[in-house]
C-alpha cells in the first residue's frame, strides 16, 4: 500500500496489484453454461506443471499455456468474448475506472464471537464469574429452539469477500501493476480476482475501455505509465494554490 | 651552506604539496535518507524498486537535504487557509518515521509558552520549500523526551538564521544533556527499554535502580531481531546515487 496525492493536495492509499501471466483459458458459450451470458475462464500466475493429474491439466494443454495457480470465472456478454490463450495485461484497466476486487480473506482461526462478530461481551469486574467474553443468552424462552445460523464462535477469515468501487488511479504498463484506491481483502501476495463495477452509481464512469481487452501486439504504443486527470504526478512541480 | 665533505649542497627540492582530494572525502562521506532501507518482511521487492523510482522522481524536482533527529529545519508548506498562501514553520526535527514514499519527520517549537509539534511527509506535493538551519546530531535517535524536557530546550527563533557549515566537515554531534521537568512524565524515559543518553536524570539512585528492573539484557544477542541492512544500503546508494545524476 502507497501513499498517492492528487493535485489538489489531498493524500489517498492506494493499494498495487500486478498482473502475473493472465491467460483466457477457456470459453463456455450461452447455452453451456446455462444463463443468460457466457462464461470465460481465465489462469492467473504461473506454477509447477507437475503435481497434477492429467485430467486437471487438459483445460491448460487445450489453451497452450503454462499451469496456472489460480482459474477464476468471468461473465461475459457475446460481443466481448476472447480466443482462449490470448495474454491478458494490467492496460486492460484504465485510469479512472472502478473495480471490484475479490479475494480471500486473512485467516484468524479459530475465534470467539467478541472478535468474530464484534459481541460486547461482559464487565471485567463488578461480581462477573468466569463470563468476560461469552456470548450470554443464544435464543429466547419461546422460540424453544436456536435459530440456524445463530452467531456463534467459529473459523474466522479464509472466505472470499469483495471491495466495491475501488477507483484506478494509475496503471504501470511496464511492470503491469494497477493502482486501486484503499484497501483490498487478503494478504500481502496473495491471489486477487479483478473485474469492472456493479454498482449503480458508476454505471457511466468507465468511458471507451479497451474492448474486449488490451493487446500487446496491436498498434497501439501506450506510455510506461498511466494516470488519471486528477492525480499529482511526481515530474510537476510543488502544488500551489494561486 | 657547505656539507661536511666542502662541496656545495645538492639541490633539495622542496617538499611535495599534500593535495586533498575533495571529491574523493566527500563521495567517502555517504548518507543515504533512512525511508529508502526497506523494512524486513514479505512483501515482493518490485514494489520498492517502484516506490524508490517514484521518490527519486520527485526529488530530481524537490531538493530534499540531509538532515538528522535533532537537526533545526525551515519547512514552507503550501496551505489555502493561510494569506500568502504558505505557511512557514521553524523546528527542532524529534522523529524520522515511515518507510518509502509516506515517510515522516516531526519539528517540534514552542510559540509563546505552547508546545507545538507538527508532522510533515517528506513527499507531499504541498512543501514548496525544506531547508536546514543547522544540522547536527544527538545522542539519541528520537527525541520526543523534549516534551517533558524544560521549554527553553524546545524554543527556537523562528527567524533564526541559517548556520553555516564547509562541506565535508563530519555531522557534528551535540551532546546536550537536557534537564527534565519534575516527574510525572509522559512516558517512563529512565527505563531501559528507551535507551535514552541524552538526558540528565536527577533522579534519587534507588529510582535509576529500580528502573533497571526492566531492563532486557538478552535482547541484544537475539538473533531473529538482527536486520543487517549495510549491503542493501551499498545497493541502493548506488542506485539512488546513479539516478539523480542522470
Amino acid at each position: 500500500m502507497m501513499p498517492i496525492w492528487t493535485k489538489s493536495g489531498e493524500k489517498h492509499a492506494v493499494t498495487l496489484l500486478k498482473v502475473q501471466d493472465c491467460h483466457v483459458l477457456k470459453y463456455v458459450p450461452k447455452e453451456d453454461s446455462d444463463g443468460k451470458t457466457a462464461k470465460l475462464f481465465v489462469g492467473g500466475k504461473n506454477v509447477s506443471p507437475f503435481h497434477k493429474t492429467e485430467a486437471e491439466m487438459a483445460i491448460f494443454k487445450e489453451a497452450g499455456v503454462p499451469r496456472k495457480q489460480k482459474i477464476s470465472v468471468f461473465k461475459v456478454t457475446d460481443d466481448a468474448i476472447i480466443k482462449p490463450g490470448t495474454p491478458l495485461y494490467a492496460a486492460h484497466f484504465r485510469p479512472g475506472q472502478f473495480v471490484d476486487v475479490t479475494a480471500k480473506t486473512i485467516g484468524k482461526g479459530f475465534q470467539g464471537v467478541m472478535k468474530r462478530w464484534g459481541f460486547k461481551g461482559q464487565p471485567a469486574s463488578h461480581g462477573q464469574t468466569k463470563t468476560h467474553r461469552r456470548p450470554g443468552a443464544i435464543s429466547t424462552n419461546k422460540a424453544s429452539k436456536v435459530y440456524p445460523g445463530k452467531k456463534m464462535p467459529g473459523k474466522m477469515g479464509n472466505i472470499y469477500r469483495t471491495s466495491f468501487g475501488l477507483k484506478v488511479w494509475r496503471v504501470n504498463t511496464k511492470h503491469d501493476i494497477i493502482y486501486v484506491n484503499g484497501s483490498v481483502p487478503g494478504h500481502t501476495n496473495c491471489l486477487v480476482k479483478v473485474r469492472d463495477t456493479k454498482l449503480p452509481t458508476y454505471k457511466d464512469c468507465n468511458k471507451n475501455p479497451p474492448f474486449p481487452t488490451f493487446f500487446a501486439d496491436g498498434d497501439e504504443e501506450l506510455p510506461e505509465d498511466l494516470y488519471d486527470e486528477e492525480v499529482f504526478q511526481f515530474t510537476d512541480p510543488s502544488v500551489t494554490y494561486a | 651552506r657547505r656539507s661536511s665533505d666542502g662541496e656545495p649542497a645538492k639541490f633539495q627540492p622542496p617538499p611535495k604539496p599534500v593535495i586533498v582530494d575533495r571529491q574523493r572525502q566527500r563521495e567517502e562521506r555517504r548518507f543515504l535518507s533512512p525511508e529508502f532501507i526497506p523494512p524486513r518482511g514479505r512483501t515482493d521487492p518490485l514494489k520498492f524498486y517502484i516506490e524508490r523510482k517514484d521518490m527519486i522522481q520527485r526529488r530530481k524536482v524537490f531538493n530534499i537535504p540531509e538532515f538528522y533527529v535533532g537537526s533545526i529545519l525551515a519547512v514552507t508548506t503550501a496551505d489555502p487557509y493561510a494569506d500568502g498562501k504558505t505557511n512557514r514553520f521553524v523546528g527542532i526535527c524529534i522523529q524520522r518515521g515511515g518507510k518509502g514514499l509516506g515517510a515522516t519527520f516531526v519539528l517540534r517549537n514552542v510559540i509563546e509558552d505552547q508546545g507545538v509539534e507538527i508532522c510533515y511527509e517528506l513527499y507531499n506535493p504541498r512543501i514548496q520549500e525544506i531547508k536546514v538551519l543547522k544540522l547536527e546530531k544527538r545522542l539519541d535517535d528520537n527525541l520526543m523526551y523534549l516534551r517533558d524536557a524544560l521549554p527553553e530546550y524546545s524554543t527556537f527563533d523562528m527567524d533564526m538564521k541559517p548556520v553555516s557549515r564547509l562541506e565535508h566537515e563530519e555531522v557534528p554531534v551535540n551532546k546536550l544533556q537536557v534537564r527534565m521537568k519534575p516527574k510525572p512524565w509522559s512516558k517512563r524515559w529512565e527505563r531501559p527499554k528507551y535507551n535514552i543518553k541524552g538526558i540528565k536524570f536527577e533522579l534519587p539512585e534507588k529510582k535509576m535502580q529500580e528502573a533497571q528492573k526492566w531492563s532486557q539484557p538478552w535482547l541484544e544477542f537475539d538473533m531473529l531481531r538482527e536486520y543487517d541492512t549495510s549491503k542493501l544500503e551499498k545497493k541502493i546508494w548506488r542506485e539512488v546515487n546513479e539516478e539523480l545524476k542522470k
